[in-house]
């Protein structure tokens, strides 16, 4: 549905993106993840076809997103990173505006979105939260019905019942066959939504995987406190991967092993377990690192 | 051009538009209320002759008052019109295409299925048509005006046609670079110095030409000396060779526009 093929853009500054090839097929989830400019938002452009490339190709549904960005759009919606829309009107009025544009006729899934999302459609925009701002760009995103779906970064500014919300109506959408691709910060987000997903880095795919076996590379930190010192020692000087011990504060990484470590702590009396799960970036920087090592 | 986007366009800028309108419109009104009593006053017309040639020159005053045409030509035409019309034109272009494109607004008009050929034309149509109806406010302005209240007063209405139709065509090319500006730009700012530097420095060079006889050569760098009002009024013009410079700088920015915005990356 989505073919990427050796797309490369540069910009004057020598970044840019490099030979970024991907395909995303009917009815999957394609997670696109990676840093602050990685390159995410320009191959997302490409996609729209506000960006000329300037080797390789984009095309959805077989057309070319930058000679044919017209007839693209009519199987897209789109949901972009940046919050900005007309000034002077409510939401409701910039809802029709574009429902106007794309000649829609049928407004029952957009009225059911606008309802689930809770909000009211009738404030004016430049009296609008971010996160009510990102709602009415979902409801633009989805509302006609598109067979192709790009979001990116869709969940910045919505609380966590929102996001909530909208994960399920993407894995309602995926369920009735559309083919979605979203850019992402947010691990979690990804985790429960796509199929598989591409790691972008420098402009360049570093890898493109299945989800979960991302979800193996992801290491957790948990702070396990214990009833006392003597036990924090011992627990110190297990097999397990420690990577701080204070008093009877102990913090270990755990990745994919979790038996051993679950198997390890029934030795103690747990008093208190936290988890920190481990930022994307670092997921990246550690699969780098286990690249050059096996290099 | 798509009709939902211009509709849309029309509601958000329409009162914009009809404020210009109406305030372009009063102005003139003001102008036409006081005709009477300057006209009835001889000391007026011997006062002007005083004056130094070029300085009647550069407010269009050189050719007399002694018609209401050339009284507005020269306390209208000359100044508040050229003001509003240029604020206008310079602001609103601004605002249909290089404030969208800054601000990123302009990434939901282009997901929708349209061109963005279509697109731009559309936004062209909408800051024309604000042109159009401020012209059209100041000539039923003037014509009701002047039988309202400068009833003794008889308006030549096709030299005061005349003058409108020159003016308007003087906007259509402002209006064309700075909507040529808008579209190519990446920065709202650096559209509204571009449009607004342009507009100022044509707007100078032509007051300068016509202050100093030494610097008249500078009025040849200025789109604003083709409209020469008083002249118009006067019937000592030759208005063809005018109209076609101005539509064919006012038509080839458009076109500009339009197909470099078509071809132009854009990181929204």
């Amino acid at each position: 549905m989505i073919e990427v093929k050796g797309l490369t853009k540069h910009f004057a500054n020598q970044k840019g993106i490099f030979d970024v090839s991907f395909t995303v097929e009917r009815g999957e989830v394609f997670g696109f993840l990676g840093p602050n400019g990685a390159g995410k938002s320009t191959t997302i452009r490409h996609l729209l076809g506000f960006m000329k490339p300037t080797k390789g190709t984009a095309r959805i549904n077989g057309h070319d997103c930058w000679r044919e960005a017209s007839i693209v759009q009519k199987y897209v919606g789109y949901l972009p990173g940046e919050i900005s829309f007309l000034e002077g009107m409510t939401g409701m009025d910039f809802l029709n505006l574009l429902a106007g544009m794309r000649r829609m006729t049928d407004f029952t899934y957009r009225n059911e979105l606008i309802e689930r999302l809770q909000f009211d459609v009738d404030t004016p925009i430049r009296k609008m939260s971010k996160g009510m701002k990102q709602k009415v760009g979902i409801v633009a995103a989805f509302m006609h019905d598109p067979e192709v779906i790009i979001l990116d970064e869709p969940t910045s500014g919505l609380d966590p019942l929102m996001q909530q919300t909208f994960i399920q109506i993407v894995l309602e959408e995926k369920k009735r066959g559309k083919t979605l691709f979203m850019s992402s910060h947010s691990f979690p987000e990804i985790e429960r939504t796509c199929d598989r997903a591409a790691i972008i880095k420098n402009g360049r795919i570093v890898a493109i995987n299945n989800v979960h076996e991302l979800q193996s590379m992801q290491r957790k930190l948990f702070d396990i406190t214990l009833a006392s010192e003597q036990e924090a020692q011992a627990l110190a000087q297990s097999s397990l991967d420690i990577v701080e011990h204070d008093g009877v504060r102990v913090r270990i990484a755990v990745q994919g092993n979790y038996n051993a470590f679950l198997a390890e702590l029934t030795k103690y009396k747990v008093q208190n377990v936290d988890m920190h799960v481990q930022s994307l970036e670092d997921i990246f920087m550690n699969y780098y690192d286990k690249r050059r090592d096996g290099q | 051009m798509n009709a939902a986007l211009y509709k849309n366009m029309l509601k958000v800028y329409g009162k914009t538009i009809i404020s210009y309108s109406v305030g372009s419109a009063l102005y003139l009104l003001l102008i036409i209320g006081i005709y009477p009593s300057i006209a009835k006053s001889k000391g007026m017309e011997q006062m002007l002759q005083q004056m130094p040639k070029q300085l009647l020159k550069a407010f269009d005053l050189h050719t007399g008052i002694g018609t209401i045409e050339q009284f507005m030509a020269g306390e209208y035409y000359s100044l508040l019109f050229l003001l509003i019309l240029s604020v206008y034109c310079v602001l609103i272009a601004n605002q249909l295409m290089a404030r969208l494109i800054d601000r990123g607004a302009i990434a939901y008009l282009l997901a929708t299925p349209n061109s963005r050929r279509t697109i731009a034309t559309t936004q062209a149509f909408v800051l024309l048509t604000g042109v159009i109806a401020i012209v059209a406010a100041i000539i039923v302005a003037g014509i009701v005006g002047t039988r309202w209240l400068a009833a003794d007063h008889a308006l030549n209405h096709a030299a005061f046609l005349k003058m409108n139709m020159v003016g308007m065509l003087l906007f259509f090319a402002v209006s064309g670079y700075s909507f040529f500006f808008s579209a190519i730009v990446s920065d709202e700012k650096q559209a509204l110095a571009l449009s607004g530097g342009i507009t100022f420095l044509f707007y100078s060079f032509d007051l300068a030409g016509k202050l100093t006889e030494k610097l008249e050569w500078l009025r040849h760098f200025s789109l604003f000396s083709a409209f020469r009002p008083a002249e118009i009024v006067q019937g000592q013009t030759e208005l063809l060779p005018v109209c076609v410079l101005l539509g064919a700088v006012g038509l080839i920015s458009y076109i500009a526009a339009i197909i470099a915005f078509s071809k132009r990356d854009l990181a929204v």
